[in-house]
C-alpha cells in the first residue's frame, strides 16, 4: 500500500490534489465549528482584510489556541489521510476508467469506499473536533479520551479506503511500475 | 463480511450521518453545528441582545459593560476543559490589553452543561458572588486551574476548603447554598441567556460587543488575537 501511495503522490500533480483536498478537509473540519464567526466576520461585515485573515488563520490547530495539542493533531491526520484517500481515488478513476477490474477491486468500489470513508471521517472529525472545542458535550463526555476515539475510527476508515483503493490497483501499472501491496 | 459489503454498509451508515440522521441520544456533528449558529443579527444592541440579560448582576472586569469600547460575554462552565485552555490563554490577555486599559469588559456568565460537578461548582460560585465579588474570581480561577481534581464525590469539600483558606467569607455557608440551590435563580438566568443567544451545549460561547452593539459570536478557546480582530479594536 505503501509503495502504490508513494506512486500515486510521486506525481505532481496528484501530490498538489492531495494537499488542496487535505486542506479542504480541514478547512471543513475547522471552520464548521465557528459558522457565526466565519459568517459575520470573515465572509460578512466591513473589517479591512487583514483582520479577516487574522480571524480565518486563529481558527486552525497550532495558528490558533482553539484546539488541544493531541486533538489539533488528530484532526492533521486525518485531514492528510483524507487528502491521500482522495488521491488515490482521482487517480483510480482518471488513469484506470471505470470499468477497471483487476484484483478484485472496481472504481466503484472505490468510490464507495472514498464516500464511506470520507463521510465517516468527517463525522468524526467534526465531531471530535466539536468536543475538543468544547471539552466535551453530552453523552459523549462518557467517552475517556474526550472523542479523540472517533477521529481514531476516522483515520482507521480512511486507511482502510486507501489500503481497498490500492488493492483496486494491484496488476496495474503507475508511472510504468508495476504495483503490487508487497510495498 | 466482504470488501464491498464493508464499504457499502459504511457509505450507507455515513452518509446517514453526514445528513443528520440520529437514532440514539447522542447528538449528530449537524444538530451540534446547528446549535452554535447565533440568532441574532450583527448590531443589535447590548441591552437587547439575550446574552446581556440581567448583566449588571453578572461577574464583570473593567469598566461598565454599555460604556465600553469591547465587550466581551463569556458563557463558561468550571468542569469544561476547553474553557480553562480559553482562561489560561486568552483571559489574561483580555485583562491586560482590554480591561486594565479601561478599554474593554469582561464578563462571566455560568453556563454548566459538560460534566455534571460543573453544576454544583456553578452554584456555588453564584454563592460566592452574592457575597464577594473577589473571591467569586478567585474561586473561578482555581476551578479552571486545578480542573483534573475535581468530580461530584469532591466539588463542594475541596471549595470548602479553598474558600476557608483563601478568603474572608464562610465556607460553610457558600456550601451550604451550593447545596441548597440557594442562587439557583441566578444559575438559570445565565442557562436561560446562553440558551436564547444560542449558545447551544457549547462551551466557552464567547459573544462580542463594540460601542455596545452585537458583533459577532466565537465558539470555543479562541486565541485573543482573534477577539481583537474580530473587533476590530
Amino acid at each position: 500500500m505503501g509503495r502504490t501511495v508513494r506512486l500515486v503522490l510521486g506525481i505532481p500533480g496528484y501530490a498538489a490534489f492531495a494537499l488542496i483536498a487535505g486542506i479542504v478537509g480541514l478547512s471543513v473540519f475547522v471552520l464548521t465549528q465557528n459558522l457565526t464567526l466565519v459568517s459575520d466576520v470573515i465572509v460578512g461585515g466591513s473589517l479591512p482584510l487583514s483582520n479577516r485573515v487574522t480571524v480565518l488563520l486563529g481558527l486552525y490547530p497550532f495558528l490558533g489556541t482553539s484546539f488541544s495539542v493531541v486533538s489539533g493533531l488528530a484532526l492533521l491526520l486525518v485531514a492528510v489521510l483524507l487528502g491521500v484517500d482522495l488521491a488515490m481515488v482521482a487517480y483510480h478513476v482518471r488513469e484506470h476508467g471505470l470499468s477497471l477490474e483487476s484484483g478484485g477491486g472496481s472504481a466503484v468500489g472505490a468510490l464507495l469506499g472514498t464516500i464511506g470513508a470520507g463521510c465517516a471521517a468527517c463525522g468524526p472529525a467534526l465531531l471530535v473536533g466539536l468536543l475538543s472545542l468544547v471539552g466535551a458535550a453530552g453523552a459523549l463526555t462518557l467517552l475517556p479520551f474526550e472523542g479523540l476515539e472517533l477521529t481514531g475510527l476516522a483515520a482507521l476508515a480512511l486507511v482502510l479506503s486507501i489500503f481497498w483503493i490500492a488493492d483496486g490497483m494491484r496488476g496495474g501499472m503507475i508511472r510504468g511500475c508495476p504495483v503490487d501491496l508487497s510495498g | 463480511m466482504n470488501r464491498r459489503t464493508f464499504l457499502a454498509t459504511g457509505a450507507a451508515v455515513s452518509v446517514a450521518g453526514c445528513l443528520g440522521g440520529n437514532g440514539g441520544a447522542t447528538p449528530t456533528a449537524t444538530e451540534m453545528i446547528d446549535e452554535t449558529a447565533s440568532p441574532t443579527p450583527s448590531g443589535e444592541r447590548l441591552e437587547n441582545h439575550a446574552a446581556g440579560a440581567d448583566l449588571e448582576a453578572q461577574p464583570t472586569l473593567g469598566p461598565d459593560p454599555f460604556e465600553a469600547e469591547a465587550t466581551i460575554i463569556a458563557f463558561e462552565d468550571p468542569s469544561c476543559p476547553r474553557c480553562a485552555a480559553f482562561e489560561r490563554n486568552t483571559v489574561p490577555k483580555i485583562n491586560s490589553e482590554l480591561v486594565e486599559t479601561g478599554r474593554g469588559a469582561f464578563v462571566f456568565r455560568g453556563y454548566p452543561v459538560i460534566y455534571p460537578w460543573g453544576k454544583p461548582a456553578t452554584q456555588a460560585l453564584e454563592a460566592t458572588y452574592a457575597r464577594d465579588a473577589e473571591a467569586f474570581w478567585a474561586l473561578a480561577a482555581h476551578y479552571f486551574e486545578n480542573q483534573s481534581s475535581f468530580g461530584d464525590d469532591n466539588v463542594l469539600d475541596k471549595t470548602r476548603a479553598f474558600i476557608a483558606d483563601n478568603t474572608e467569607i464562610d465556607a460553610d455557608a457558600v456550601v451550604a447554598d451550593a447545596e441548597a440551590k440557594a442562587y439557583d435563580e441566578q444559575v438559570q438566568l445565565d442557562l436561560d441567556a446562553g440558551e436564547q443567544a444560542g449558545a447551544g451545549r457549547t462551551t466557552p460561547s464567547v459573544y462580542l460587543f463594540k460601542n455596545g452593539r452585537y458583533r459577532t459570536k466565537a465558539a470555543g478557546s479562541v486565541s485573543y488575537s482573534v477577539i481583537k480582530n474580530a473587533l476590530g479594536i
